[in-house]
C-alpha cells in the first residue's frame, strides 16, 4: 500500500479503480485519464470538448495511426491519425470498430481461473494471486515454456516475451495466427529474400505507378495494410494529366480489389504462377520494353510453351500478349502476388514468379522498409512450419506452461494441426487475451490485458509507406474499463523472482521500457531535443518517423537462374471432388477476430451485402448445375472435413471454383461471434507449402451437395428478381 | 422553400464512383459517429437493416466479364426534397442556414410519409427501440441524440460536425475554411472517394470539382436538385 490520500481515494473510487491502486500501483494512475465528477474538473478537461489521444490501432498488425476523441473520460469515436504516414488520416472499418472491444459486454473483466478446462466456469482471482501463480508457473516451467503471441500483441510485448525467452533458455516465442497466414507473409518474406536478399514485407508504393497487376492479393480489402494501400489507390487513380492507371487483377474468385480492376482475369486456381511465367517469356521473346526489360525477362523466363501455358491458366494467349506489352511498356509498372496462391502448394514459387515482374522496371514500386536506426526492429512472423514444431512439443509434453497472447491458435489452425490434442497435454495455460476466445476457454488461468486503448505500447511498422521507417505508438486514451493488468507488468512482475529472467528484464514496468526503446530514437519529424520532449511528441504525433524517407536505391535482382513456374497441386480427385475451395478473410471480420464486434457484423459484405453470416459463392451456372439459388442450405465436403452453408449466386466467380469467408464459426468470443456461421478453415489440410514452410491453406478441392434445407439470406441488397411479384413482409 | 446564395452554406458531397471501393470504412464510421444502432440477422431478413449510409452494388455483364460497381448511397439533401412537403408536423424541413434537409426527431410522430416519398430510399424509421449491450453505451457520441422508436431518421451531413465547426470559427472570428468540416464517412474514407465542403465557397474543393465532365446525380430527372454529386467510374483498356 502507497501513500493514499483522502483526495486520491475519492477520486479512485470515483472511477472504479480502487483495486488497481489497492494493490500498489499509484503511480501509474497519473498516466491516464481518471473518470471524476466534476466538484473539481480536471486541467484538461471542458465540459462538450473533446480530448484528442495518437495511439496505434491493433485491430490487424498494419499498424495504422488513430486518433481518439474522448468525452469526458469515454472514447467515443476513433479516426484516423492525418500525419501518420501509413494511414494519412484514413481508417477502416475494423479500425473504426476497436471502440467495441474496448466497450464489448462479454470482456474479461479480472484474473480468472477455470476449474475444468472448457468449462467455462470462470472463478475471479485477486491479481496478486494471479500474478503469483503466473510466477509459480513460470519458475516451475524454467525452459519448458512456450509463448505464443499474434497479431494483437504490441511490438513491446513482443520483446518482451523475447527477452524473457532469450534469458531462460526458453525457445524464442512464436508469433503467428490466422491473419499471418491469410497474408502470406511467409511466402512473400521467403520470395523477396530470394529474389533482391531482403526477407521483409513491401509496402508498393502504387502512387507512382501506372500498371498495376495483382495476382490475388485484396490490398483493397484485407490484404497486409489495406488502408495504406487504400491511400495509394486513391492517389493511382487520381494522376496528373487525367491519368488513372491500368488495375489488373487475376484471381478466381472476384475480390473488391477485382471489383475495381479494369480487367478482371478469372485465372485457374493455381495456376497463377504459370502467367507470371508466361508474361515473362513473352516479354523476352517479343522484346517487349526494350532491349533492357526484355534481357531481364529473357534471365528470368524459364522454358515456357505458351499454349500449353494458356491453356492451363485458362487465358487465351492473346490477351497474355496483350496484357504482356500494357506491363513491360509502362512507364512504372508494378506486381503484387497475395491471397490464396501464396497459400496454394506452390505458394513461394508463385509469389516468387510475381514478385519478379517487378524486377524488369527495376522495382522501383516495390518500396521495402527500411531498418530503424537502433537496434527497434519489427518483431519477425513465426512460420507454420515453427507452428507444428511447437504443436509436436506440446504433444510430447515438453511444454509444461503455453502463454498465448493476441494469437487463438484453437481457431486460427486447421483442425488437422492436432492443436487441440496438443494442447491437452500441456500442464498449464495461460491466456492473456480480452475476451474468452477458443483458446482462452482451453485455459486454466485467462489474466486480461488491457485492450490497445487501454494500454500502452508501440507498434514498429511492417510494410512502411513511401519509405519512412515509423515506429508507430500506443498509449491509453481512457482509464482501464475492467480490472484488468497490462501484460508487460504483468510479466516483468513474475519476472522479478526468477534470478535469469529478472537480470534480463530490469525495468520497473513496460513504460519504462518502451521509453527506454523510443528515447534511444535519433529526433524525428515530431523534433525534440531531450529525451523528456522526444518522448512527448512521440506519443503526442502518434509515433516516429524521420522528416524524410532515408536515401534508398531500389532493391537489386540477387536471384540467379530462371524461374521455376509449375501449377499447383490440390488435395481431393477432381473426380470426386469437383471444385476449387477458394477461402478468403472476409473484408469486415478479418481472420474472425472481428467477429465479436456488432459494427462489423451488421456492417454488409461489400460485393454480396451479406452480414451476420456464412455463405458460399457459386457461380450462376454452377448454381443451375446443382439446382441450388440463394439461401440454399448445402453441403461443402473436402477430404478434411465438411461446412453446411447457404448459398449464394455469384456471377464473378469461375465456374469450377467455390468460394467461402473466413472469419465466422466461433464457438466463444461473447454473444456477437458464438454460433453464428461456419469456420471454412476446417475443410482444410495441415500440409506445407513447396519449401516447407507455410501452411497451404488454398489446396482443397471440395464437392457441394444439396441439403433440403433453407437459410435466409441476411443481405442488404434487394431481393426481388426482375418481374418478380414484390411481397412487403409486413 | 427556395434556396438563396445570400444565406449560409451549400453542404455538397462529391462521390467519386471511381475511387469507392466499397470497403465499408464509411458505412461503419457513420455507425460510429451517428449513434445508428445495428440491426440483428432477424432484421436485416425483413429488410429492417439500419445504415443512414449504405454502398449499392450492381453486377453488369456476365462471367467472365463481369463487373461490380459500387455505389455509396445515403440522403441526398435535395434542394427540392420530396420527403419535406408531405410530413404534416415540419419535421422533415429545409435549412435555410446549411441549405440542408433536416430531420427533427422531437417533431416526428411518425407517418413514415416522408419514407414514402423518398426516391433514394434513405430514410430509416426506427420500428423498436435501439439497443446497446451494456456497456455499448458508452461508445455513444454525446454530440448526437439516440433515437427512439416510431421515429423516422437519415443521414445529416453530419449536422452536429458543420455546427461544431461552424462555432469554432465564429469564436475565432474567422470564416469557415473548405475542408474543416467533413463528416466521419468522408473522413474515414481511404481512397478520399468521398469529398465534402460548401459549394457556394467558389474555392472549395466541392465547387471545382461538380462542373466534372463525369458528374451525374441519382434518378436526375426526378427534378430533386441533390447536394450529392457523383463522378462516373472510368476504365482503362489494356493497350490504351
Amino acid at each position: 500500500m502507497t501513500h493514499l490520500t483522502r483526495r486520491d481515494f475519492l477520486k479512485v473510487s470515483a472511477a472504479g479503480t480502487a483495486t488497481a491502486i489497492l494493490a500498489g500501483c499509484a503511480q501509474e494512475t497519473e498516466r491516464w485519464v481518471a473518470l471524476e465528477p466534476y466538484v473539481r474538473a480536471p486541467e484538461e478537461q471542458l465540459a462538450g470538448i473533446p480530448n484528442w489521444y495518437a495511439s496505434t490501432c491493433r485491430m490487424c498488425p498494419a499498424g495504422c495511426g488513430i486518433i481518439v476523441r474522448v468525452m469526458n473520460g469515454r472514447a467515443v469515436k476513433i479516426e484516423g491519425n492525418p500525419e501518420h504516414p501509413v494511414n494519412r488520416g484514413k481508417l477502416c472499418a475494423r479500425g473504426q470498430s476497436g471502440l467495441q472491444l474496448l466497450y464489448n459486454p462479454d470482456r474479461v473483466t479480472g484474473a480468472v481461473r477455470q476449474g475444468e478446462r472448457g468449462s467455462r466456469k470462470f472463478e475471479p482471482l485477486a491479481w496478486n494471486e494471479a500474478i503469483n501463480t503466473l510466477y509459480e508457473k513460470l519458475d516451475a516451467a524454467d525452459q519448458a515454456v512456450a509463448i505464443w503471441t499474434g497479431s494483437a500483441t504490441s511490438g513491446h510485448l513482443c520483446d518482451l516475451f523475447a527477452r524473457y525467452a532469450g534469458a531462460v533458455g526458453a525457445p524464442a516465442p512464436l508469433r503467428y495466427d490466422l491473419t499471418s497466414a491469410l497474408n502470406s507473409v511467409g511466402a512473400l518474406a521467403a520470395a523477396n529474400n530470394a529474389l533482391f536478399g531482403q526477407a521483409t514485407l513491401p509496402g508498393y508504393t502504387l502512387a507512382q505507378a501506372d500498371v498495376i497487376f495483382s495476382f490475388g492479393a485484396d490490398f483493397l480489402g484485407a490484404w497486409l495494410s489495406a488502408t495504406g494501400f487504400g491511400v495509394e489507390f486513391g492517389q493511382f487513380r487520381s494522376q496528373r494529366f487525367g491519368k488513372r492507371g491500368l488495375l489488373v487483377q487475376f484471381e478466381p474468385k472476384m475480390s473488391i480489389t477485382g471489383a475495381k480492376a479494369d480487367r478482371w482475369v478469372p485465372v485457374q486456381p493455381g495456376a497463377e504462377a504459370l502467367v507470371a511465367g508466361a508474361l515473362l517469356r513473352i516479354i523476352a521473346d517479343e522484346g517487349f520494353g526494350g532491349a533492357e526489360r526484355a534481357g531481364l525477362a529473357a534471365a528470368l523466363a524459364g522454358e515456357v510453351d505458351l499454349d500449353a501455358a494458356a491453356a492451363a491458366c485458362d487465358v487465351p494467349l492473346a490477351d497474355l500478349v496483350a496484357l504482356a506489352r500494357a506491363f513491360a511498356e509502362a512507364e512504372r509498372p508494378v506486381a503484387i502476388p497475395g491471397g490464396a496462391l501464396a497459400g496454394a502448394s506452390n505458394g513461394v514459387a508463385a509469389v516468387t514468379a510475381v514478385q519478379a515482374l517487378n524486377a524488369l522496371a527495376g522495382s522501383s514500386g516495390l518500396g521495402f522498409t527500411p531498418a530503424l536506426p537502433t537496434a527497434l526492429a519489427a518483431p519477425g512472423w513465426s512460420s507454420y512450419a515453427e507452428v507444428q514444431a511447437l504443436v509436436e512439443r506440446m504433444s510430447a509434453g515438453q511444454v509444461r506452461l503455453l502463454l498465448v497472447h493476441g494469437a487463438n491458435p484453437v481457431y486460427d489452425l486447421p483442425p488437422g494441426s492436432g492443436i487441440a490434442d496438443a494442447l491437452a497435454q500441456v500442464e498449464t495455460i495461460i491466456s492473456f487475451n480480452p475476451l474468452v476466445d477458443e483458446t482462452s476457454a482451453l485455459a486454466d488461468y485467462i489474466l486480461p490485458d488491457r485492450t490497445y486503448l487501454e494500454g500502452w505500447g508501440y507498434e514498429v511498422v511492417q510494410p512502411a509507406f513511401r519509405g519512412l521507417p515509423v515506429v508507430s505508438s500506443q498509449q491509453p486514451v481512457v482509464g482501464p474499463f475492467h480490472d484488468v493488468r497490462p501484460t508487460g507488468d504483468v510479466l516483468l512482475t513474475a519476472a522479478r523472482g526468477i534470478p535469469a529472467a529478472a537480470a534480463a528484464l530490469p525495468w520497473t514496468d513496460e513504460v519504462a521500457f518502451i521509453r527506454e526503446q523510443i528515447t534511444a530514437l535519433p529526433k524525428g519529424a515530431s523534433g525534440g531535443d531531450d529525451d523528456e520532449v522526444r518522448w512527448a511528441r512521440f506519443q503526442q504525433h502518434g509515433g516516429w518517423w524521420p522528416e524524410a524517407a532515408p536515401e534508398s536505391a531500389a532493391p537489386e535482382l540477387a536471384a540467379q537462374g530462371t524461374l521455376d513456374v509449375a501449377g499447383a497441386a490440390f488435395d481431393g480427385e477432381a473426380a470426386q471432388y469437383p471444385y476449387y475451395l477458394h477461402l478468403f478473410p472476409s473484408v469486415l471480420l478479418g481472420d474472425g477476430r472481428g467477429a465479436s464486434l456488432p459494427w462489423l457484423q451488421g456492417a454488409p459484405d461489400p460485393l454480396t451485402t451479406v452480414s451476420w453470416q456464412t455463405w458460399v459463392e457459386i457461380n450462376p451456372t454452377t448454381a443451375q448445375a446443382l439446382g441450388v439459388d440463394h439461401g440454399d442450405v448445402v453441403r461443402v465436403e473436402s477430404p478434411h472435413g465438411a461446412v453446411e452453408v447457404p448459398v449464394y449466386v455469384f456471377p464473378g466467380i469461375r465456374p469450377d471454383t467455390v468460394a467461402i469467408p473466413l472469419g465466422q464459426g466461433h464457438s466463444d468470443l461473447g454473444r456477437y461471434a458464438r454460433e453464428r456461421g461456419s469456420h471454412a478453415l476446417h475443410l482444410v489440410g495441415a500440409a506445407l507449402d513447396d519449401v516447407g514452410a507455410n501452411l497451404a491453406w488454398s489446396s482443397a478441392r471440395v464437392r457441394v451437395t444439396k441439403l433440403d434445407k433453407k437459410q435466409a439470406l441476411a443481405r442488404l441488397e434487394s431481393t426481388i428478381d426482375p418481374g418478380e411479384d414484390i411481397h412487403v413482409p409486413f | 422553400m427556395a434556396e438563396e446564395q445570400s444565406n449560409g452554406h451549400k453542404w455538397t458531397m462529391i462521390v467519386d464512383a471511381d475511387k469507392c471501393t466499397g470497403c465499408q470504412a464509411c458505412v461503419v464510421a457513420c455507425h460510429a459517429e451517428n449513434n445508428v444502432p445495428v440491426s440483428s440477422e432477424d432484421e436485416v431478413i425483413r429488410g429492417r437493416a439500419m445504415h443512414w449510409m449504405r454502398i449499392e452494388r450492381y453486377w453488369e455483364g456476365e462471367y467472365p466479364n463481369v463487373k461490380a460497381r459500387f455505389l455509396p448511397v445515403f440522403c441526398q439533401q435535395c434542394g427540392n426534397a420530396p420527403c419535406e412537403p408531405v410530413c404534416p408536423v415540419y419535421a422533415s424541413y429545409h435549412s435555410t442556414e446549411e441549405n440542408i434537409n433536416i430531420q427533427v426527431y422531437n417533431r416526428c410522430v411518425g407517418t413514415r410519409y416522408c419514407g414514402n416519398n423518398c426516391p433514394y430510399r434513405v430514410r430509416i424509421f426506427n420500428f423498436w427501440a435501439p439497443r446497446f449491450d451494456a456497456p455499448l453505451e458508452q461508445q455513444l457520441n454525446p454530440d448526437v441524440t439516440v433515437r427512439s422508436p416510431g421515429v423516422m431518421e437519415k443521414c445529416t451531413f453530419c449536422i452536429q460536425r458543420i455546427r461544431r465547426g461552424r462555432e469554432q470559427a465564429n469564436i475565432e472570428g474567422r470564416p469557415l475554411e473548405d475542408g474543416e468540416i467533413i463528416p466521419a464517412c468522408a473522413q474515414a474514407c481511404p481512397t478520399d472517394a468521398l469529398v465534402f465542403g460548401d459549394k457556394w465557397d467558389e474555392n472549395s474543393r466541392v465547387a471545382q470539382m461538380v462542373p466534372s465532365e463525369r458528374q451525374f446525380k441519382l434518378l436526375e430527372n426526378l427534378g430533386t436538385e441533390p447536394a450529392v454529386y457523383y463522378l462516373k467510374g472510368g476504365e482503362t483498356h489494356v493497350g490504351e
